[in-house]
């Protein structure tokens, strides 16, 4: 087997015409962080969600471990151990924040069918270790204090945490964030850096989308840069930031900006 | 601990405990009725108030119950005891086969697709399909429930049975509420791409909600039909799967008291208006239009959070 974890191979995406996601190649090393930038409609998100299942690229192939997953459904993809955030939170805003995160202890949960209608001493057991791995979760992401408080109560950063949390407590093997730092102030981000570095050292494999380039830039240990779909640079951070196609691109997106 | 939930709950229980000793036998039957209807509203409320799917042909389940029991007892000289299986199990059954090819649609569609299940269904009672179902007027002389000689004959039986499948029911539900099962079908009521995205099997939560609702419909359809001895198709038609949709809604979605409020509501209090003849359709409703406006999460809305103690330590 290849030391990649995940190796996606010319993929294309459309929608009514519009390309999304153009001939798009990269591969992901186990344990590595991976970051993707690019400008905004790029197309970041939507080889996000090809990956994890929600839409499926009409070419191309995705292999997680050598095997094919394009188009598997999501809930086989998250069972896989590729677990994600979304850019746009998507919290059970109603639910408490404890019960936020037990959602990502479902798949490692061992409780049978009839354990809907009848418990059994290993439910009780099952139930129990579940709601202990949710607290040492809260404990590490600093949600202790918020257990009960339902999600869509609390402040765009700490909702953002319960949503690492909720990934992690899944125990994947490949983390997908879509823009972790959005919406958060420095020192928030500061602790994000240092929670995702942390992460890492689990031997969690990480795949970002940011656009706070010193975040990313620190974090990343390899880059792809997309525009309009496809690729227009990869590398270590150092080539990436300095790379003219890439610079060209982002000034040509500011651009667009400022006539609008 | 007790809070007060549950003071409530067990006064609740003593008060409906004793109900017998204290009413005459127009209140006792209404009284049995409440109680089934309390379990049919809670087995909508599976597959309504905690999968979140827009259900209207829960009538269907509950009168394929109530159909089972009076054609193996009726037509086949069954005992009713032994109906009680089937008539679980064939309201499950049908719920699996109907359901698994729509379980896709989004709400609305969905929504219309079981009210034509149901329709379909009172259609086929109606025109006495096999000769079994004895069309619009139904079938008569449904048996009681004997066990070991003993007959459960008296209104004040039929009571206590009732009684019984309510608390089976809740203690299910309770169960239900506290597993990965009821949480899962949560969690894809609440945001079906993030559950989903969690290892979640959408249509397997889905599918289990309907099967374990009709189950649970379908039995309390056998202890109806023993009630009155007899079935008929109009009391299992799409206006009452209206009444159990409504009696969640009002009640409260996914509350266990709220759906027994909502019960009492739309059965009960019409009931105790009785002699307003038709006009006592007009609290039925009232009662939905105002709740909708004023309490739009119903009389006794859900409250989530109810995580083991150990977890609240460090709640501020
Ligand atoms: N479901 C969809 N249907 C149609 N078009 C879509 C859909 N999802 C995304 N697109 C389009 O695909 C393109 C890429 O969008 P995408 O969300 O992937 O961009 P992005 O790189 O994540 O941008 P941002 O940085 O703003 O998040 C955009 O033009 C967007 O409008
Ligand atoms: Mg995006």
């Amino acid at each position: 087997m290849s030391e990649y974890i995940l190796e996606i191979s010319h993929v294309s995406k459309y929608f009514q015409g519009l390309v999304a996601i153009n001939d798009l190649s990269m591969k992901v090393k186990k344990g590595q962080i991976y970051g993707i930038i690019g400008p905004n409609g790029a197309g970041k998100t939507t080889l996000f969600n090809c990956i994890t299942g929600i839409y499926r690229p009409e070419i191309g192939q995705i292999l997680w471990k050598g095997k094919d997953i394009k188009g598997s459904n999501p809930y086989k993809i998250a069972e896989l151990g590729i677990l994600r955030t979304f850019q746009t939170i998507r919290l059970f805003a109603e639910m408490s924040v404890a019960e936020n995160i037990m959602s990502g202890r479902h798949i490692k949960s061992k409780q049978r069918w009839y354990n809907g209608v009848i418990p059994t001493p290993a439910y009780v057991r099952d139930e129990k270790a579940n709601w202990e791995k949710v607290g040492e979760l809260m404990d590490f992401f600093n949600l202790t204090e918020y257990a009960t408080i339902p999600a869509g109560d609390l402040s765009y950063g700490i909702q953002r945490r319960i949503e690492m949390a909720r990934a992690l407590a899944a125990e994947p093997e490949l983390l997908i964030l879509d823009e972790p730092a959005a919406g958060l102030n420095e020192n928030e981000t500061l602790e994000l850096t240092q929670t995702i570095r942390k992460i890492q050292e689990m031997g969690v494999t990480i795949m970002m989308i940011e656009h706070d380039m010193e975040m990313v830039m620190s974090l990343s240990e390899y880059i792809t840069v997309i525009n309009f779909g496809a690729k227009i640079s990869e590398g270590v951070p150092s080539f990436v930031q300095d790379d003219p196609v890439v610079i060209e691109a982002y000034i040509g997106s500011d651009e667009e900006d400022e006539d609008e | 601990m007790m809070n007060k939930t549950s003071l409530i709950a067990i006064a609740l229980l003593v008060f409906m405990g004793f109900f017998p000793l204290f009413v005459d036998s127009a209140w006792l039957a209404v009284g049995t009725t409440f109680l089934v209807f309390s379990v049919v509203a809670l087995s909508q409320d599976i597959i309504l108030g905690r999968a979140g799917v827009f259900h209207m042909g829960h009538a269907m389940f509950f009168g394929l119950g109530a159909y089972t029991t009076a054609i193996l007892n009726v037509n086949f000289g069954l005992p009713i005891l032994a109906t009680w299986a089937p008539a679980v199990l064939v309201p499950m059954l049908v719920a699996f086969v109907m359901v698994a090819p729509i379980i896709h649609l989004r709400g609305d569609y969905l929504l219309v697709a079981t009210i034509g299940f149901n329709i379909i269904f009172i259609q086929v009672l109606e025109n006495d399909i096999f000769g079994l179902t004895g069309g619009p007027n139904g079938l008569f002389g449904i048996d009681v429930v004997r066990v070991l000689g003993f007959d459960f004959s008296s209104q004040t039986h039929m009571y206590y049975m009732a009684f019984i499948l309510l608390g089976i029911t809740l203690f299910i539900m309770r169960n239900l509420d506290k597993s990965k099962f009821g949480r899962a079908m949560f969690y894809i009521h609440k945001d079906e791409i993030a559950a989903q995205s969690m290892g979640i099997n959408v249509r397997y939560f889905k599918l289990y909600a309907f099967i374990l609702g009709a189950g649970i419909a379908g039995a309390a359809g056998s202890m109806f039909s023993v009630q009155y001895s007899a079935v008929s198709p109009e009391a299992f038609n799409v206006t009452q799967s209206i009444m159990f949709f409504t009696i969640v809604l009002v009640g409260g979605s996914a509350s266990l008291p709220g759906v027994l409020i909502g019960t009492f509501v739309m059965f009960v209090l019409p009931e105790m208006f009785r002699e307003f003849e038709t006009a006592r359709y007009l609290v039925f409703g009232v009662a939905m239009i105002l709740t909708m406006i004023l309490r739009p999460r119903g009389i006794w809305p859900v409250r989530f959070g109810n995580i083991p103690d150990f977890l609240k330590k460090g709640v501020k």
